[in-house]
């Protein structure tokens, strides 16, 4: 209990009339990281439950675990492999070889820790950049330093290929955290997605570095497409001469995002969140729908030049960011809608507008992320129209 | 009348900046901005344009009839436009390959209209003229600014001339793509305000409204 | 505060006499002389009349459309000569850069005066005198019902392609030719690239390959205008040992080898899959072959 009366003893310093008056928010987050803490939230998003903000936070944490433990396998697995045809160099390679880990990609182990050699440092330069935006705007702005960006971190870190540069790590989490998030207000008066902000931000400014076939393995000279970019030139017919089967795609053993890949690592952070009722199920459904939907409608009417209209609605399940967006994206509370039927209609265009710019737009294979967005930037309109719609069904029953 | 003549030149420069506290003339900073050589000739384009456009419309102010007072300013503007749009193609003809059709749509431009309406209409000429000089040169600099920004990040040139060699001629600067974009000028812009408002409190609006806080129970 | 004063007096002097007339006659009946009140007396009266009388208005309508359309077409008349050199000029340059002999300063006018126009017809390979070849435009020539056939297999995206179109030919000091210029044009990822390949006198080496005019992702597929993937083009082969076009834009060397082989923009597949189909289509039957085959049997 040392440091609990350490806590203590420092805290009249930093309330208003200590000495570090100004300097309360940061206090308030190392003490309230560390202990539950004793205050209510007094701003939005308010949890409209027993859970708060902080619980909310930390549960989305704890459904991403399968998909930072798969990515670990998968990122080094790639990697390993990858390393068997081209060699390995760099530092990494060489704190491997120091500790007599090896690159074999059949021994676990080693892929987890040569994923964790890219992982690791992505996410520290993501919480320092970040977490530097963080405390200095709570710091001016005198508010809380709030949890929600654990959760952004780790989403960001989650959706970043391995080889990403850290300056460019560094820049967007910059972007996504102050353009995304704190000109807006700061956590819960955000109406996009900030960790999407910043990925959204590298997508356009570092193109080279962020598509391609080359970027998701980081071994120089190697070239790998992924399953989403076979899909959109080829076709899923394609696939298998790429070694890709639809299990693959679902275990996740593929070309991707650092986290992204696997859909059964996502499935159980869904089953985790759905459990405990941190994400509602109305946007999942209403998100699965319309791209089942969507690609359904797609499939019937076919295409003779453009061979992503025959993509199947499991394809698109287990390719690409769709997953995980699913997941962890779209079911975020605060960018989301917020009404219930308005849930189902965001999570429909979400779905829609995936599969939309998958197949049928050329430059952007990828299109979870831009319909996130997309969808995020609807929401309170989605919002306003349900409202407005019980606002006169209900004057209606009364007149 | 020296410091009054200085004082409408310089007040749309900041104070009053048409963009930055109007919020007009967008669409044309956003197209325009990705080069700085691009963004200095439009701002010359716009700056001519508003002033004479302001000075003729003020020198026969009195006559014109209120009924067509609108179209009447809109043909004055829309001859000096393309009177400086056949300068341009005769004597800058790759700038006004890039311009292309911006040049055309200062015609559409917010600021040169509102200046026309609510100032020209109402003082003589030689004031009309500097006032819509400084809104010009308002605009101009806003739009220096933002293609400052974006040439030297985007392409790592100033005026075409390399600063930051890049990366796809053998240099180190990695180019960041989405300057290049027109949607980029508006967080350039959007930051640009708030950095004035920042250092002008005076600009900021009002709330319309303000989000309360819950009581602590 | 005083500005203002001075500002808002200034006004008021300056609006004074327009408001004046009804109010205060004396102004007109005052005139100084007779010969100037018969002189001034129409324009005074009309500038006196109130400005929303609808004769006024008409008029003022009238005389203000009269002054800008002068303004207008003089301006335009006047600066046509520099705009038609301009644009004619503008065309030049990229004819004259792809075939290499673009310098800074370089009196374009005149080297560009060492080319000959040709318009060829594509389907025999033949120059033809149908067409003046100074006057003759590619462009419209695609777009003329006439002129041009709707194509079914359409690689390169341009919908219509014209029987005829300008080449350019560039003879050394001896007369023999040195090098032919060719326009090619198709679709990328957002638009039409519009272009000129430069190739030798063999008939199958190529000299170089500039766009003019597309609007491809800056930073991506814009990249077509850096000299450094421009010079990739450099000595590359149109067509291997039998015969068959074999050059490509692409990841990977084909199988013909790097001789027919330019390395595709990273990150722009889209433009340069887009650049190799409209590449291949004007180097084949349907587009230059013919010509080529002229040119490699040393016909010109």
């Amino acid at each position: 209990m040392g440091l609990r009366s350490f806590f203590d003893r420092i805290e009249p310093d930093f309330v208003k009339g200590g000495k570090y008056e100004r300097f309360f928010p940061i206090y308030e987050m190392v003490e309230s990281f560390l202990f539950t803490p004793k205050t209510v939230t007094t701003a939005a998003p308010h949890a409209r439950s027993y859970v708060d903000m902080k619980r909310i936070m930390t549960y989305v944490v704890i459904a991403t675990v399968p998909c930072i433990l798969f990515g670990l396998y998968n990122t080094g697995l790639q990697t390993n492999m990858a390393i068997q045809q081209h060699g390995a160099e760099g530092w990494r390679a060489a704190i491997v070889e120091f500790l007599g880990v090896g690159f074999n990609p059949d021994n676990p182990l080693a892929n987890m820790f040569h994923g964790l050699l890219y992982f690791l440092p992505i996410y520290l330069v993501t919480l320092a950049a970040g977490g530097a935006w963080e405390v200095l705007f709570a710091t001016v702005r005198r508010h809380e330093v709030n949890e929600g960006f654990l959760v952004t971190s780790m989403l960001y870190t989650l959706i970043l290929p391995a080889s990403t540069p850290l300056w460019q790590v560094a820049l967007g989490i910059s972007f996504g955290v102050v353009i995304g998030k704190e000109v807006f207000g700061g956590t819960g008066k955000n109406f996009l997605n900030p960790a999407l902000v910043g990925r959204a931000f590298l997508y356009f400014a570092y193109p080279a570095q962020m598509s391609g076939d080359t970027i998701w393995t980081p071994v120089d000279g190697f070239s790998g497409a992924t399953a989403l970019s076979v899909t959109a030139s080829e076709g899923v017919a394609a696939l298998p001469s790429y070694g890709i089967t639809w299990w693959d795609a679902f275990i996740g053993t593929i070309q991707g995002s650092m986290g992204e890949t696997s859909t059964v690592a996502c499935l159980i952070g869904l089953a985790f969140l759905l459990t405990t009722r941190i994400a509602n199920y109305r946007m999942v459904v209403g998100c699965l729908a319309g791209m089942i939907g969507f690609s359904w409608l797609l499939n019937m009417i076919g295409s003779d030049t453009n061979p992503a209209f025959a993509t199947p609605w499991y394809w698109h399940l287990v390719i690409g960011g769709y997953a995980f967006g699913l997941v962890f994206m779209v079911t975020e509370p605060v960018s989301g809608s917020h009404t219930n039927l308005g849930r189902y209609i965001y999570g429909a265009l979400i779905g829609f507008m995936v599969v939309m710019i998958r197949v049928l737009n050329p430059a952007f294979p990828e299109g979870m992320m831009l319909a996130i967005l997309f969808g995020n930037v609807f929401a309170p309109l989605i919002d306003y129209f349900v409202v407005q719609a019980n606002i006169r069904r209900r004057a209606r029953r009364n007149a | 009348m020296a410091q009054t003549y200085r004082n409408m030149l310089v007040d749309p420069m900041v104070d009053n900046n048409p963009i930055t506290l109007q919020v007009l003339g967008i669409c044309s900073a956003l197209a325009v901005t990705s080069s700085l050589q691009v963004a200095f000739v439009m701002a010359i384009a716009v700056t001519l344009v508003t002033g004479f456009s302001s000075m003729f419309i003020s020198v026969i102010r009195s006559q014109i009839p209120g009924s067509i007072r609108i179209i009447v300013q809109m043909i004055i503007i829309a001859s000096l436009v393309i009177v400086v749009d056949q300068v341009l193609k005769a004597y800058a003809y790759e700038i006004s390959k890039t311009l292309s059709v911006f040049v055309g749509l200062i015609i559409t431009n917010c600021i040169v209209m509102g200046r026309a309406e609510a100032f020209a209409m109402k003082n003589p000429p030689f004031e009309s003229f500097i006032d819509g000089v400084g809104n010009g040169l308002g605009y101009g600099l806003i739009l220096m600014l933002v293609g400052f920004i974006r040439e030297l990040f985007g392409s790592g040139s100033l005026f075409g001339f390399t600063i930051l060699e890049t990366v796809n001629n053998g240099g180190w600067y990695v180019p960041n793509g989405l300057l290049l974009l027109p949607p980029s000028a508006f967080f350039v812009i959007g930051l640009l305000i708030w950095a004035f408002r920042t250092w002008k409190p005076g600009q900021v609006e009002a709330r319309e409204y303000r989000i309360r806080a819950v009581e602590a129970h | 505060m005083p500005d203002i004063d001075k500002q808002e007096q200034g006004q008021e002097q300056n609006q004074g006499p327009d408001f004046t007339p009804e109010m205060n006659p004396p102004v007109r009946e005052e005139a100084p002389s007779r010969a100037e009140t018969i002189r001034k007396g129409p324009i005074r009266r009309f500038l006196d009349t109130p400005a929303d009388n609808t004769a006024k208005t008409v008029t003022v309508a009238l005389l203000l459309c009269l002054v800008a359309s002068m303004v207008v077409s003089a301006a335009a008349v006047s600066l046509r000569p520099l705009q038609e050199k301009n644009a004619a000029l503008d065309k030049q340059v990229n004819i004259v850069q792809v075939a290499g002999l673009y310098e800074d300063g370089v009196d374009v006018a005149e080297v560009f005066r060492s080319f000959e126009p040709h318009v060829l017809e594509l389907a025999t390979g033949a120059f033809t005198d149908r067409f003046d070849p100074y006057q003759f435009d590619d462009r419209a020539a695609a777009e003329d019902m006439t002129l041009s056939a709707p194509l079914d297999d359409d690689p390169a995206g341009i919908r219509r392609q014209a029987e005829y179109v300008t080449v350019y030919l560039l003879r050394d000091e001896s007369g023999a030719l040195d090098k032919v210029i060719l326009p090619v044009y198709g679709y990328g990822l957002w638009s039409t690239l519009y272009g000129f390949i430069a190739v030798e006198e063999d008939g199958n080496t190529i000299y170089g390959l500039q766009f003019y005019e597309h609007a491809e992702t800056p930073g991506l597929g814009a990249e077509v205008d850096n000299p450094r993937w421009k010079a990739l083009w450099r000595d590359k082969k149109l067509r291997d040992g039998e015969g068959n076009l074999a050059i490509t834009v692409a990841k990977t060397p084909p199988p013909a080898g790097r001789d027919h082989f330019v390395d595709a923009l990273s990150g722009a597949t889209l433009t340069s899959r887009g650049v190799d189909n409209l590449v291949r289509f004007w180097m084949s039957e349907r587009g230059f072959e013919p010509f080529l085959e002229r040119v490699r049997a040393g016909e010109l």
